[in-house]
């Protein structure tokens, strides 16, 4: 037995020695840390800033230190709902704001209300009314919004010329006979990567919101209309069926979106449904910027099309204060106009203005887009639940391979809704 | 019952014994055996195989009946069996992943077997270089299946891939290159593939060791008779094989049926859900869409699918377990 | 087929002079086992050539080009920027400490399952049997409950208990088979010398099953750095990664530097070859162990 024994003892004390690295939170000596886990931003100079931000906050306040965990969105995902109830889980987690992610976990009690704090630091005041809508849909405050990303149509000036379009679409059917001009002349019109579902997504819902209109467009996702019964729905699979087959780089549904936004930067195809992190994207490739352009989604709502992330504070946080002074710090005027750019073009905070002579001229265009916006439809993803998005999804992708009938896609949507709670 | 009572007074009362005593109640101990006896070796793979393999597996049978979203701040609430109702009447992915599993157990059950039995067939002449055709073959089966997915999909790589080149060279289809794995009706098919390479050397390396045990003599004595290759084969290698055939069967069912890493990495379940598998649809109602109810009905699902395949088996091979003492 | 029966000479003979029909047959044979083999080398040799391109010889030559100049820089780009130093020291801690003592503990019941008779010893070694027919991924969920509430998640010790778990069936049952058919007169002659059944299990069992014990541990190193689902479940920050976990992260973040990718791919199969090279004879014998036995 001396053998087992020994083995007994030599696992005991592998998993003391592991769980010594693992733990550790919060020491003694009056100093509060603030855990805070956050998605990773593939910007270097994004991470650099964070970090920035962080140490000028803990210079300020001595007392607080503030611990950053970024990870990847799946990692992220997982890490969270792991740890969410458990002595594990963090003070802040970032998170997306819509109904289908924030929303799930609001609804999984892992978010506090942040009522008092509002009212302390009058964030009501500070925030534009696009970002604070995502955080009050709940009822009460929850999460700090931070970043609000809108999404449009990145057009290659050169290829549209060569196809002989003068205008930018302002219709879906101006859309339409746009992408069958460039598609005359040899052009890819669109690229997308069908592997990460989402990409094609946004075509999707564009579509929905367009043909649908706003009201039914809200009324589809909060599952207030059925989407077996309106004919806008059935129209727009039928588009993107279309769209697939004509429209979309060959191939599409085989390549995930990297390789995909490649056709474009190398003015392989014509247009990229992309969001206004794409500025960033193209900057770092050898594409002439000044042959760019960006216009917004031509769905006649004047609505923008994007999503929000914010910052929430967890239910069972023990450092609430400091979490709250910390968000506070990170969303006022000074950090913001400091970072404009390098999360999103705009700022969520209203005082935040554009700095004229840095601004590229993809920036300036996005401002025309935000400004011109009334309201905010978010993607899809963000509305439906995870496993109500996963269905959306393989809808979207047997349509578009002529595997569905469009038809029957709204129905198979509704019957899928209706089954899930 | 009462005799493992009576075992274990036997053990206690022998400690304070002297040492001849003692020494004869060991003998007596190793004779007859008993419980006790054996627990000090049974205990830590008991107590490993208990917690961490059969309590789960009867955690998840639970687990299907509730519905839970996997954080901890939320409630488990039970629904009786309405996760299973959603599942054989609702879940529009399920019965693809049904389907999918049984066409995988069943095309492994056909191919890789065959292919490995010929191999092994072939390899069991003396043929120049027979070592090296031998690990060739069976290399594969020792790779990480995650690293033979990414592999594979970079064969298949519509636009770089080897596939696609030569179908390009052979002009082959449109010219549009090979696109296998985002076709939903080729995706599942285009996975078995890898597989295949996979696992054939697996079981041609099985049908070698079974091929040791054919009988030199009978063979001989067969051919001697004026039997032909095929005779031989059929009346005498074929029959003697059988062990080792009913052996490659249940190890091919155990491994196809729990085909998980290979899809992850090579399709995810896509496109469309097309080569959705059981054992992955598991892992993404419960990991992913948060749903774990769900989840463990299917893992449920997949558990009695595989108890009903291979239970006959195992009391089969117990038994002649049991004979041999 | 079956040609097993030529004497050995007549063998020799034959191939040097292939004047007889069977010869044809086996000439035949052979070539066909060649193509075959090139097929079945094809994927691992066509993988190592894109590693050792220039991103832009991938683009522009055919898959079958051998590069003019073998070009390393895809493996340094993916040591630096994937995460196989850590996953690979992660995966090597893991499979040092789970095999032997996995091996160990399924050793010490198969002895007593094979040694010492006593009533549920049938029912028992079912019960293992069982388990090794079952899928891992029916208690992917709950263990990972288990895990979460033993505190072990992005640990190793996290996946090393549920990896002896689900090693030990397998394990047993082989080596309950190979136990068994130890001649039992050596129990009698420990007896006979007043050894107990850890004398028994220690110095004579073990050491007399080297051969069994030798091949189930190369086929459980192995398995145990192949393994992914468990692993993928368990270990969620990139600290704790196994190497399979590191090639499939690797592989989605750079989805499309394809050299790289593949020089990631082939470092990561790096161990297992040479583990394969090296114990050529045990993967084999083990498999026969199993087949014979199990």
């Amino acid at each position: 037995m001396r053998l087992l024994a020994k083995a007994a003892a030599a696992l005991a004390t592998v998993t003391l020695l592991a769980g010594c690295g693992a733990g550790g939170s919060n020491s003694g000596s009056g100093v509060t840390t603030v855990e805070w886990w956050t998605i990773n931003l593939t910007a270097p100079a994004a991470n650099q800033a964070i970090d920035k931000v962080i140490a000028d906050f803990e210079k300020a306040n001595p007392d607080i230190k503030i611990k950053r965990t970024p990870r990847a969105v799946d990692a992220h995902k997982d890490a969270l709902r792991t740890a969410i109830g458990t002595s594990a889980a963090p003070d802040i987690y970032d998170y997306w704001a819509g109904p289908g992610l924030g929303g799930e976990l609001v609804k999984a009690n892992a978010s506090a209300d942040l009522t008092e704090y509002y009212k302390q630091y009058k964030w009501d005041e500070r925030f534009t009314g696009a970002a604070l809508a995502p955080v009050t849909q709940y009822g009460g405050y929850h999460g700090v919004p931070w970043k609000l990303n809108g999404e449009a149509l990145y057009y290659n000036k050169k290829l549209f010329a060569q196809a002989g379009i003068t205008q930018t679409p302002k219709t879906l059917d101006e859309l339409n006979t746009a992408a069958k001009k460039l598609k005359d002349a040899g052009i890819t019109p669109i690229e997308f990567g069908g592997t990460v579902n989402w990409h094609v997504m946004r075509l999707l819902d564009t579509f929905l919101e367009g043909k649908c209109g706003s009201a039914t467009f809200d009324k589809l996702v909060t599952k207030k209309a059925n989407w077996g019964q309106e004919s806008c729905v059935t129209d727009s699979f039928t588009e993107l069926q279309t769209w697939a087959k004509d429209y979309f780089n060959p191939g599409f549904i085989g390549i995930n979106n990297d390789e995909s936004s490649a056709l474009f930067y190398g003015g392989k195809a014509a247009m990229a449904l992309e969001g206004d992190w794409f500025n960033a994207s193209i900057a770092g490739q050898k594409m002439n910027l000044d042959d760019v352009g960006v216009f917004t989604l031509p769905t006649s709502t004047n609505r923008l099309y994007g999503f929000e992330q914010a910052q929430y504070i967890t239910k069972d946080s023990k450092n609430k204060d400091a979490a709250a002074k910390f968000l506070d710090y990170f969303t006022s005027t000074k950090v913001q106009q400091e970072t404009l750019g390098l999360f999103a073009v705009q700022s969520v905070n209203k005082d935040v203005k554009p700095d004229e002579a840095k601004a590229s001229s993809l920036d300036k265009a996005w401002d025309g887009v935000f400004k011109n916006a009334k309201g905010l439809y978010m993607n899809n993803d963000q509305n439906l639940n995870q496993s109500q998005t996963r269905e959306y999804w393989r809808i979207q992708n047997l349509v578009a391979t002529g595997g569905l009938d469009p038809k029957q896609a709204g129905a198979e949507m509704q019957k899928f809704l209706d089954s899930s709670n | 019952m009462t005799k493992l009572t009576e075992t274990r007074f036997t053990a206690q009362a022998s400690v304070p014994q002297g040492r001849p005593q003692r020494k004869k109640n060991l003998v007596q101990r190793i004779g007859k055996g008993g419980f006790i006896a054996s627990l000090p070796f049974l205990a830590p793979a008991l107590a490993a195989y208990v917690v961490f393999v059969i309590a789960p597996m009867i955690s998840a049978v639970r687990l299907s009946l509730y519905q839970w979203s996997g954080y901890n701040t939320d409630p488990q609430v039970f629904v009786g069996f309405k996760n299973y109702i959603r599942l054989f009447t609702q879940d529009p992915v399920f019965w693809t992943s049904v389907q999918n599993t049984v066409v995988w157990v069943i095309l492994s059950l056909i191919i890789p077997t065959t292919l490995g039995l010929v191999m092994a067939l072939a390899l069991n002449q003396p043929l120049v270089g027979r070592n090296l055709f031998r690990s060739v073959f069976y290399i594969p089966g020792v790779l990480a299946p995650i690293a033979v997915a990414n592999m594979w999909r970079w064969m298949y790589n519509p636009n770089y891939g080897v596939f696609s080149e030569i179908s390009k060279t052979l002009h082959i289809g449109d010219g549009s290159g090979v696109t296998f794995l985002s076709d939903p009706k080729v995706a599942i098919y285009a996975v078995f593939a890898a597989f295949v390479w996979q696992v054939a050397g697996l079981n041609m390396v099985l049908f070698l060791a079974g091929l040791q045990g054919v009988s030199k003599e009978l063979v001989e004595s067969a051919r001697l008779d004026g039997a032909n290759n095929w005779q031989v084969f059929r009346n005498v290698t074929l029959p003697a094989l059988r062990p080792t055939v009913v052996i490659v069967m249940v190890l091919t069912i155990v491994h196809s049926i729990k085909v998980f890493d290979l899809i992850v990495g090579m399709t995810g379940g896509g496109p469309a859900q097309s080569s959705q598998v059981l054992a992955l649809w598991s892992y993404t109602q419960s990991f992913l869409n948060h749903d774990f109810g769900l989840g463990n009905a299917v893992a449920t699902v997949l558990l009695v699918v595989t108890l009903v395949l291979v239970v006959p088996y195992l009391i089969w091979s117990t038994k002649g377990a049991d004979d041999q003492r | 087929m079956s040609t097993a029966t030529l004497p050995a000479t007549r063998v020799r003979n034959g191939i040097k002079v292939p004047k007889q029909a069977r010869d044809y047959v086996r000439i035949g044979l052979w070539i066909a086992l060649v193509i075959v083999m090139v097929i079945w080398a094809m994927p691992l040799l066509f993988v190592f050539l894109t590693s050792v391109k220039s991103e832009s010889d991938i683009f522009t030559t055919s898959s079958f080009a051998i590069p003019g100049i073998l070009d390393w820089e895809n493996y340094t780009e993916a040591l630096d920027t994937g995460n196989l130093v850590t996953a690979g020291t992660n995966s090597l801690f893991i499979a040092i400490v789970k095999v032997p003592l996995g091996l160990f503990i399924a050793a010490a019941a198969a002895f007593a399952l094979s040694r010492i008779r006593f009533k549920f010893d049938t029912i028992i070694l079912g019960a293992f049997a069982l388990g090794s027919m079952v899928p891992i991924q029916v208690a992917l969920g709950p263990l990972f409950k288990t895990i979460l509430d033993l505190g072990l998640l992005n640990n190793p010790v996290g996946v090393i208990l549920p990896y002896i778990g689900f090693g030990l069936p397998m394990q047993v049952f082989i080596l309950h088979g190979f136990f068994t058919a130890v001649p039992k007169e050596i129990d009698e002659s420990v007896r006979v010398d007043g050894g107990g059944n850890l004398r028994l299990f220690l110095q004579f069992i073990l050491p007399l099953s080297k051969p069994a014990l030798a091949a189930l541990f190369i086929l459980d190193f192995v398995a145990t750095w192949n393994e992914y689902a468990i692993a993928l479940v368990i270990l969620q920050n990139k600290a704790s990664q196994t190497v399979p976990l590191a090639i499939q992260g690797f592989q989605s973040q750079f989805t499309s530097s394809y050299g790289p990718l593949n020089a990631f791919t082939i470092m990561s199969i790096l161990p297992v070859l040479i583990i394969y090279l090296l114990f050529q004879r045990y993967f084999v014998q083990g498999m026969f162990t199993g087949a014979v036995k199990g």
